[in-house]
């Protein structure tokens, strides 16, 4: 009996060391090239909303979760946020360009797993995302979504998702302002 | 079984979706638009083939008691494979299609077919087998996506086409697709997980129609070439 086990256990131990062994091979060629791909689309987004030539991290020893990174552009113009926050389905990763007149510059959305229609909108390449996406240019920590009080005009039928994005560029411009 | 016969059970007669109803969870959730849809039914068709063709492979030396297990780490195998090479190559697809990559390892086709059907034969088969079980599931997802898009967003082909400059294929997933009405006149509830069951369950619905009706017709004409054969030798005699 004692024998069967051990063979029963060295059969799927070997057949689980060729799988990671094929597995660990495909990795060393595509690791590389999706780190590369990574830093390209995070340096992307980043000149999307605050373009400068190189940029320098920044140590946040604020208690805030959503933030996950924050880098200041070297020539002094502002900052960029990496942000993680909840949306309506799920976490949105959202990069937000702050001034250093503590102004939002601009927001862009790296990833998300917001509806299709709805929440996605303000991801979206179309004229209404871009619409929507642009009503942050300019603003300051006291934005806020039409129903309550504010000027930001909500997509329709995505509260959630765009008070979610207007409550965390008023968050990133009010630490910008302790930085400073 | 033949090649044909595999081809007819694979798409219509035993489709994985519509008639064995395994591995429907990711097609509600992917076919909002057909960049998506087409992603996943061809990652799904290769893993599905690659993991018929080992499994047929090696059953005959893996011993029963761990057979669930190695067919586990086969998958798993090669839905991390597949999951790096589209992050390497296709990152567009592998951020829109996300979670349900990895998920793909529980996806209960893969290891139904492993279960029915590549432990019991050989490779030629089991590769007929993975192929056509993954063309189904293309074709299924690829309705779905059409229905969904059209009534839900008024479009067609999301990041999968673009028509700004003629037509083209993004392989990228950047296209916007071709907008055939106002997305706001769209039934914005077709775009959602809800829609996406009244959408599989209409499907489903549909193909068992056409279905049973092939099949009636079959034993129709059975039946009528059975009363022919009968009348044929009284009429020789009758003469």
């Amino acid at each position: 009996m004692k024998n069967q086990t051990l063979r029963l256990s060295l059969i799927l131990l070997l057949v689980a060391a060729i799988t990671a062994g094929i597995l660990g091979v495909i990795n060393y060629f595509t690791a590389p090239i999706i780190a590369q791909r990574n830093l390209e689309s995070t340096m992307e987004s980043y000149a999307a909303v605050l373009p400068a030539d190189s940029y320098e991290d920044v140590e946040y020893t604020g208690d805030d979760p959503t933030i996950t990174k924050i880098c200041k552009a070297a020539d002094g113009s502002g900052w960029v946020f990496e942000t993680s926050f909840s949306g309506a389905q799920g976490m949105i990763n959202m990069v937000i360009g702050v001034s250093s007149e503590y102004k939002c510059i601009g927001i862009s959305i790296i990833s998300h797993s917001e509806t299709s229609g709805l929440g996605a909108v303000a991801a979206e390449q179309s004229e209404k995302g871009e619409a929507f996406r642009n009503q942050f240019i300019g603003v300051d920590e006291t934005a806020a979504l039409q129903k309550n009080g504010g000027d930001i005009v909500q997509i329709s039928g995505a509260t959630i998702t765009s008070n979610a994005i207007t409550t965390e560029v008023d968050l990133c411009i009010t630490v910008a302002k302790t930085l400073g | 079984m033949s090649i044909k016969q595999q081809f007819r059970e694979g798409l219509f007669t035993n489709n994985p979706i519509t008639v064995q109803q395994i591995g429907m969870c990711a097609t509600m959730a992917i076919t909002t638009s057909l960049f998506n849809g087409i992603g996943m039914g061809i990652s799904v068709l290769i893993i599905l083939t690659c993991c018929n063709v080992v499994i047929a492979a090696i059953h005959k030396i893996i011993p029963n008691e761990i057979r669930l297990a190695i067919f586990v780490v086969v998958i798993a195998g090669f839905v991390t494979m597949v999951d790096l090479i589209l992050k390497a190559y296709i990152p567009a697809l592998s951020k829109s299609l996300g979670v349900f990559i990895p998920l793909i390892v529980v996806n209960c086709i893969i290891i139904g077919r492993a279960e029915a059907f590549s432990q019991k034969n050989s490779i030629g088969p089991s590769f007929w087998d993975g192929i056509f079980n993954g063309l189904g599931y293309t074709m299924i997802l690829f309705f779905m996506c059409v229905i969904r898009e059209f009534l839900g967003k008024g479009a067609f082909g999301g990041g999968l086409i673009d028509i700004s400059n003629g037509f083209r294929f993004t392989m990228d997933g950047t296209g916007a697709g071709i907008q055939i009405f106002n997305s706001d006149f769209g039934a914005k509830i077709l775009t959602s997980p809800v829609g996406g069951f009244i959408t599989l369950g209409t499907i489903i619905g549909a193909m068992q129609y056409f279905l049973k009706k092939s099949d009636d017709k079959k034993k129709r004409k059975a039946l009528e070439a059975a009363a022919a054969a009968e009348a044929a030798p009284v009429k020789e005699v009758a003469e």
